[in-house]
C-alpha cells in the first residue's frame, strides 16, 4: 500500500510537471500611441488563434486552454479600450476586448521571442471588418481586410503581370566563358514570355525594362506595385563557383529574410510609450512593413514557384533543382505573388551553349508561360 | 498485496517510467555543436601556444553540400583577432575543395556586436567589384562564410557582410545584403 501511495504521488507530481511544461500563459497590455492604440497579447509560447469581430469588440479564440491573470481587466485611461475578458469554453480560451466605441483594426501581426499577437487600432465610424475566422497559422503576419481599404484587401482575378528581365545596362549579370552576358538572355526570354502571355491570354503585361537599360532593384518592385501588377516574375540566368552545377530552380522569398525587420518591429513594440522620443511614428512603421510586403503573399508565391518549376522540369529536361527560398531583394518589396526563376547555369559550359540557342530560350519562355497559366487558373478559382 | 493490486502497481510504474522518459525526451535540447576547447602545445622554439581545433566547410565539384575539413587555429589575445584569423584561414582554402570567394577578396576588419550576437565582417572593395556571379554563387559565398563562423563560434548568431567599409544592397543583384544572415546548416553535409 505504501508503494502505491508513493507511486501515486510521483504520478501526480509528474502530471503537474507536464502541466507546467505545456501550460500557456498569456499577458495583455495596451498603449495609446500618437494616432493609434496598440494592444498586445504576449505568451510564453506560440499559439494558434482565430479572430471574430462584433460591434465594438474583438474576440480572439484559442483552440486550447490558456492561463490569464484574471477573468476581466478594466483598462484605465485608454482612448479606445474599456476592458478585456477571458473565459473558457470547452477546451478553448476566449479573449474579448471591449472598445468604448467603433474601432478599426489597421494592423494585425505576430512577433516572436517572446510570442506576441499585436493589433493596432484607430477610432472609426465603421466597426472593424474581420474575417469570421482566420486560418490558424502563426508563422506569418496576418493582414486584416478592411471594408474601406482599396485593392489588396479584395483579391481580384489576375489581369496584369509584371515581367522583370534581370540585370541590364551597366549591370551585365553573370558571364559565361564566351563572355555572353546574362542581361541579354534575360531580356530575350522576357520578351518571348511577354508575347506568349499577350497573344494567348490577352492579359496586360508590363516589363521592368524592355531594352538594355539600368533599373535599380527597388525600382523594379515599385514599377510592379505602381502598375498594380498581380504577379511578378523575375527572369535570371544562374552562375555558381561549382562549374559542374546545372539545372533550373525557382525561388520565392524566405521568411528569414524578414527576421531583421521583425526584430526591429519587436524592438519598437517594446519601446517605452511614456517617452515621446521613442514613440513609433506611423510612417516609420509603414516603411518597415513595406519592406515586408512580400510576406503577405508567401503562400501564393510558393504556389506560383511550384507551377513554374514543374513546367520547367517537364519541358526543359534539365536537372530539377527545385523550388527554393532566399532573401531576394527584388522580391521583398513586391506586394503580389512574386518569384525569381534561375533558368539555367551560364557557368556550366553545356548549359551556356544551350542558352545561346534560340529554341532553348523559346522552350524556357513556353515552360514559364505554362506555369503562369496554371497558376492563374488556380488563383482565379480561389478569388472568385 | 493481492494480485489485482500488484497489477495496478505495475501499470502505474510502467506509466510513470514512460512519462518520465517522455519528459526527458521532450525537454532535451537539440544537441549543439561543442564550443571550441582551448588547448595548448609546445612548438619548435620551445614556447607554448594556445590553440583551438576548428572545423572548416568547403564546397566540392562532386556535391552541392559543404564538406568538413579539420584545422587548428592559434588563439590571439583578443576575441576579434580569433575571428579574423579564422576567416583568413577559411579564405586560404583547402586542397581539392572549392572556396566560393572571388580572387583578391580579403578581410579588412571584424567587429563583434555582443548584444546583437552579430559578427560584422568588412571585406575589401574587391568583393563587390569582382563578384559577377548568379544567385547560386551569392548564396554559396554568403552561407560559406556564415555557416563556417556560426558553426565554430557558438556566441555568434548572425553575420553581417560589408565591403570597403560600406553596406551594399546586394553582392551582384540578387540576395539582400543589408540584413545580417543566420546560418543555414541545411547546406552542411551531415550537420
Amino acid at each position: 500500500m505504501k508503494h502505491i501511495i508513493k507511486t501515486s504521488i510521483f504520478f501526480i507530481l509528474l502530471l503537474f510537471s507536464f502541466h507546467n511544461l505545456t501550460a500557456l500563459s498569456i499577458n495583455f497590455r495596451s498603449f495609446d500611441h500618437e494616432g493609434f492604440t496598440r494592444i498586445v497579447f504576449e505568451a510564453d509560447q506560440s499559439f494558434t488563434f482565430s479572430l471574430q469581430s462584433r460591434a465594438s469588440q474583438l474576440e480572439m479564440r484559442l483552440p486550447r486552454r490558456a492561463d490569464f491573470k484574471t477573468q476581466s481587466i478594466t483598462v484605465e485611461n485608454s482612448r479606445l479600450l474599456e476592458r478585456v475578458t477571458h473565459e473558457f469554453k470547452a477546451d478553448s480560451s476566449i479573449f474579448t476586448v471591449y472598445f468604448n466605441g467603433d474601432v478599426t483594426v489597421t494592423k494585425n501581426f505576430v512577433l516572436e521571442k517572446p510570442f506576441r499577437v499585436v493589433f493596432d487600432l484607430v477610432k472609426s465610424e465603421k466597426a472593424a471588418v474581420l474575417p469570421q475566422s482566420i486560418p490558424e497559422n502563426t508563422e506569418k503576419p496576418q493582414s486584416v481586410p478592411q471594408a474601406d481599404e482599396p485593392a489588396a484587401s479584395k483579391p481580384k482575378p489576375i489581369e496584369t503581370i509584371c515581367i522583370d528581365a534581370g540585370h541590364g545596362g551597366e549591370d551585365l549579370g553573370a558571364l559565361g566563358k564566351s563572355k555572353l552576358p546574362e542581361k541579354n538572355i534575360t531580356l530575350q526570354i522576357s520578351q518571348k514570355l511577354k508575347k506568349l502571355i499577350e497573344s494567348k491570354t490577352g492579359l496586360r503585361v508590363i516589363m521592368t525594362r524592355d531594352k538594355d537599360s539600368d533599373v535599380s532593384l527597388n525600382s523594379r518592385a515599385s514599377i510592379a506595385n505602381n502598375q498594380q501588377a498581380q504577379m511578378f516574375v523575375s527572369i535570371h540566368v544562374n552562375s555558381s563557383f561549382r562549374k559542374s552545377a546545372y539545372g533550373s530552380e525557382t525561388y520565392f522569398v524566405s521568411l528569414q529574410a524578414t527576421d531583421q525587420e521583425a526584430l526591429e518591429l519587436a524592438r519598437k513594440e517594446n519601446q517605452n510609450p511614456e517617452d515621446p522620443s521613442e514613440t513609433i511614428k506611423n510612417n516609420e512603421l509603414k516603411m518597415i512593413l513595406w519592406n515586408m510586403a512580400q510576406t503577405e503573399y508567401i503562400r501564393e508565391s510558393s504556389s506560383l514557384a511550384e507551377y513554374i518549376q514543374f513546367e520547367l522540369n517537364e519541358l526543359l529536361g534539365t536537372r530539377n533543382r527545385g523550388v527554393k527560398q532566399a532573401p531576394f531583394r527584388v522580391l521583398m518589396r513586391t506586394a503580389m505573388p512574386a518569384v525569381l526563376i534561375e533558368t539555367a547555369f551560364i557557368s556550366n559550359s553545356s548549359e551556356e551553349k544551350k542558352l545561346q540557342n534560340e529554341e532553348f530560350l523559346d522552350k524556357i519562355a513556353f515552360a514559364i508561360f505554362n506555369g503562369i497559366s496554371k497558376f492563374i487558373a488556380y488563383y482565379n478559382r480561389i478569388v472568385k | 498485496m493481492t494480485a489485482k493490486l500488484r497489477n495496478y502497481l505495475f501499470i502505474a510504474i510502467a506509466i510513470f517510467i514512460f512519462a518520465a522518459l517522455l519528459v526527458v525526451v521532450c525537454s532535451r535540447k537539440k544537441a549543439e555543436h561543442p564550443e571550441p576547447e582551448i588547448l595548448s602545445k609546445t612548438i619548435e622554439d620551445g614556447s607554448r601556444i594556445e590553440f583551438i581545433k576548428v572545423k572548416l566547410f568547403y564546397y566540392s565539384e562532386a556535391s552541392s553540400f559543404l564538406k568538413p575539413v579539420f584545422s587548428e587555429l592559434k588563439v590571439p589575445e583578443i576575441r576579434e583577432g580569433l575571428y579574423k584569423k579564422f576567416i583568413e584561414l577559411l579564405l586560404a582554402g583547402s586542397n581539392g575543395l572549392i572556396t566560393p570567394v572571388p580572387d583578391g577578396v580579403q578581410l579588412r576588419s571584424v567587429f563583434y556586436l555582443q548584444k546583437m550576437e552579430t559578427l560584422v565582417l568588412d571585406f575589401n572593395d574587391t568583393l563587390i567589384n569582382a563578384f559577377s556571379g548568379g544567385s547560386a554563387a551569392e548564396l554559396e559565398f554568403i552561407y560559406f562564410i556564415v555557416d563556417n563562423i556560426c558553426y565554430n563560434f557558438k556566441e555568434i548568431k548572425k553575420v553581417k557582410i560589408l565591403s570597403g567599409g560600406n553596406e551594399h544592397k546586394t553582392l551582384a543583384g540578387h540576395i539582400d545584403l543589408e540584413k545580417a544572415f543566420f546560418p543555414d546548416y541545411s547546406r552542411v553535409k551531415n550537420e
